[in-house]
């Protein structure tokens, strides 16, 4: 494993010029992540929390600030094969199996995949998928899509993990089923993890510390930590406390 | 719950899928024999089908020799101009600037009716090259914006996947961009077949030569002898209908491992300005200047004498500062006149044939699917071989040329339709079929709308076919318009008008594609949708 590294965004600003109109998606965001902690981004749809991900991956450059990823450049760190993502869709190719799938950052990485065999295995034993190796993403429902996605993006075992909203497209049994699964596979792993996700419980059942987005301008609005300790069971999900901190949480997003 | 939905249900098969169509051709061909044997359609001018097979026995020995050269000529075109034409989409989404630069080459490249530069070619070069030079020109275009195409409506997901690991341009085509566009390059060249052979058979026309079944045609013209024209239009449909076969069963199986699990939801990204007015300016000078500069350089490179081959300027001085320049322009205009409308008219026609047929291949599969052979059919017979027997049964009057006009638009539109409509994701077929919605709704919501830029594509592609079937209508049939006229220079030796000739019908055919594009952005910009163009 690459070793965790933090992240760490600095003042950081974009507008997007979409069909004639300026939309400031984000100003003035900082935040820190430690290495080995986990974040949720926590805010209604649109406030940015998207564009923070993907400036952190590089696939869009901030107009102001800067972030680093393990104390590199976020270009650098991603190139470097330091980063994980698994989007919101499963974004998976088509034309490959599971396998393929999953293998394909270390294609875009140049890696050997033959040193990656037992890995790859590991992660498709991990995520469920046992017997579905050379199934086709068409072949297979939305949850094991899903799955494929987070298995791929620990397959070059990453020392930072970036989800987004990675199981917003499925329902809610699934998704608390995925939740547990995430925590237990993070808690393997170790990475530092960002999370981006409008689930209130979902950021709260995962995270060390969740940052609630208040939108136009995207903005960080309140840091909360959360308290409970970890290995979580899904018990968690039926505790009132669990459900006081989610109420709490709601109230600082619904004041914005 | 999950996975009944998403594993796609095996179609219920009633009966052999082939046997309809089968069936269908069986009482076409007996319809065919009856209607021959009886003189029924144009006073004999449908020969019946034992006629011709009885007239091809007795051509046998004729045959090897001119298929063999039509072959040789449009295999070569064909590999050549493909290869040529996948590199360059492939660099043009690379490099914008390069597609900027390059855009008006293409254009003119795309635009030019290939009747009209046929003589030219004959001109110029020597051989069989000619004939490889048209094949490939016409394979060029329809592959390379079927590149362009299949290259730039990906899944912005997965591109976005690959950039986060750090992947290049390279990267993002090498894993992403080549594969998904596979089908879309192969529905491209499956176009292309049929055109490599029209364009060896249509250089054969015009450029002399001993072999070949244009050559065999022209000298078979004035014989008056439908069974032979029919025999000789039949050879040379099996032939590009093979090769359109083969292709059509490649993009079949490709096309299924292909399909996008769910639709794309985010926007392509806004264009960047790059670089500031002025750059942008040169840029689109250098464009138009570069057309020009091959022209030149063409001309110049193979040391043509001044007399016969024309440079640029040479076509001004001819139409405005020489003796003859009045007269020049009065011809010209005169036959611009008859050319320009019937042009437009067979256009539309074609192009609204071939969404009506488009679209009912996803409300009524099987009146599609009975339909289709014979579709198939008169589309892959090269145009130049046709023209003979339409004008056999159709006369020599504007209607003849409107028909044939039409059919020449219809196929290309209909494939890259067809295409568009096969590519729109499942999940957003059933969303509308979920709310109960009827094979009109769901076509009207999600169908017709993400095929847009595949209506557009067709329309593009059209454009120049419509101008060529018009040319060539004119030219063998009616003698009238820019086709006539070319044919006329050529008897005379006015090697001027031979290239203002050429050069008008580019230019026209380059105005009409411009208007479709100004069109074209309008409405998928309005609509969240990038084209192709």
């Amino acid at each position: 494993m690459a070793g965790a590294g933090g992240i760490r965004l600095s003042d950081v600003s974009k507008s997007f010029v979409a069909r004639g109109t300026t939309v400031e998606a984000l100003r003035g965001v900082s935040l820190d992540c430690e290495p080995g902690s986990f974040t949720a981004l926590l805010g209604p749809s649109g406030c940015g929390k998207s564009t923070i991900l993907r400036l952190s991956l590089g696939l869009e450059q901030a107009d102001e600030g800067t972030i680093e990823i393990g104390g590199q450049k976020c270009g650098k760190a991603t190139a470097g094969g330091l980063t994980g993502v698994a989007f919101q869709d499963a974004a998976l190719l088509p034309w490959r199996n599971v396998e393929d799938n999953i293998a394909l950052p270390l294609d875009v990485l140049k890696r050997d995949r033959s040193a990656y065999v037992a890995k790859i295995a590991e992660l498709i034993r991990l995520v469920g998928l046992k017997g579905f190796e050379k199934a086709l993403p068409g072949e297979l429902s939305g949850g094991m899509r899903q799955r494929v996605a987070i298995a791929r993006s620990l397959v070059t075992e990453p020392g930072v993990l970036f989800l987004d909203e990675p199981f917003g497209a499925l329902d809610q049994i699934l998704r608390r089923q995925m939740n547990i699964e995430l925590q237990r596979i993070w808690t393997e792993t170790r990475c530092t993890a960002l999370l981006v996700t409008h689930g209130i419980d979902e950021a709260v059942f995962l995270a060390d510390r969740v940052a609630v987005m208040h939108s136009r301008p995207g903005r960080i609005a309140t840091l909360i930590d959360i308290p409970f300790a970890r290995p979580r069971s899904s018990d968690l999900f039926s505790d009132p406390a669990f459900h006081r901190l989610c109420d709490e949480i709601a109230g600082v997003l619904h004041g914005g | 719950m999950a996975a009944e939905h998403v594993l796609s249900a095996p179609k219920p098969i009633s009966q052999a899928p082939w046997l309809v169509p089968v069936r269908n051709i069986v009482i076409l061909l007996v319809l065919w024999e009856i209607a021959g044997r009886f003189h029924l359609v144009a006073g004999g001018a449908l020969p019946s089908l034992s006629a011709i097979v009885e007239r091809f026995w007795e051509d046998r020995t004729d045959y090897p020799a001119h298929v063999w050269s039509t072959l040789v000529s449009s295999t070569l075109g064909f590999v050549i101009g493909n290869i040529a034409a996948i590199a360059a989409g492939v660099l043009f989404v690379l490099s914008p600037s390069a597609a900027r630069l390059f855009r008006g080459f293409n254009v003119a490249l795309f635009a030019v009716p290939t009747i009209a530069i046929a003589p030219i070619l004959a001109l110029t070069m020597a051989g069989i090259s000619p004939r490889v030079a048209l094949a490939a020109i016409g394979c060029y275009f329809v592959t390379m914006t079927a590149t362009v195409v299949g290259l730039t409506q990906i899944d912005l997901r997965s591109a976005d996947l690959v950039r986060a690991y750090g992947g290049g341009k390279w990267s993002v085509m090498r894993f992403v961009q080549l594969r998904s566009a596979l089908p879309v390059i192969l529905a491209g060249l499956q176009v292309a077949a049929p055109n490599a052979v029209l364009g060896a058979i249509l250089a054969e026309f015009g450029g002399g030569g001993r072999w070949g079944l244009g050559t065999y045609l022209l000298g078979s013209l004035g014989r008056a002898d439908p069974p032979r024209l029919w025999g000789i239009g039949l050879v040379a449909t099996a032939i590009a209908g093979i090769a359109y076969l083969v292709f059509g069963l490649i993009s079949a199986r490709v096309t299924g491992a292909s399909k996008a699990v769910t639709m794309t939801t985010s926007l392509p990204p806004a264009g960047t300005k790059a670089g500031s007015r002025w750059t942008g300016l040169a840029v689109s000078l250098g464009s138009i200047a570069l057309p020009l500069v091959l022209w030149w350089a063409f001309i110049r490179g193979l040391g043509v004498p001044a007399m016969i081959g024309k440079t640029p300027w040479g076509v001004i001085d001819y139409l405005f500062f020489s003796p003859a320049s009045p007269q020049a322009q009065s011809r010209l205009l005169e036959a611009m006149g008859q050319t320009l409308p019937i042009t437009v008219a067979g256009m539309f026609a074609g192009l609204a044939a071939a969404f009506a047929l488009a679209v009912s291949s996803r409300m009524l599969p099987s009146f599609t699917r009975a339909l289709m052979p014979v579709a198939l059919f008169s589309q892959t017979m090269p145009l130049i071989a046709t023209i003979p027997l339409f004008v056999l049964l159709l006369g020599r009057g504007w209607l003849v040329t409107l028909v044939i006009t039409i059919s020449v638009t219809f196929f290309p539109a209909f494939i890259t339709l067809a295409q568009g409509m096969k590519m729109t994701p499942k999940a957003a077929l059933d969303l509308p079929k979920a709310y109960g919605a009827g094979a009109w709704t769901e076509l009207r919501l999600v169908g017709i709308p993400s095929a847009m830029p595949y209506l557009f594509a067709a329309a593009r592609l059209t454009v120049p076919r419509a101008l060529l079937g018009v040319m060539i209508a004119e030219w063998l049939a009616t003698g009238k318009g820019l086709g006539n006229l070319l044919n006329q220079s050529r008897g005379y030796l006015d090697y001027g008008m031979i290239w203002t000739v050429a050069a008008v019908s580019v230019v026209l055919s380059v105005a009409l594609y411009q208007i479709v594009v100004l069109v074209e952005r309008r409405v998928l910009a309005g609509m969240g949708m990038r084209g192709s163009e």
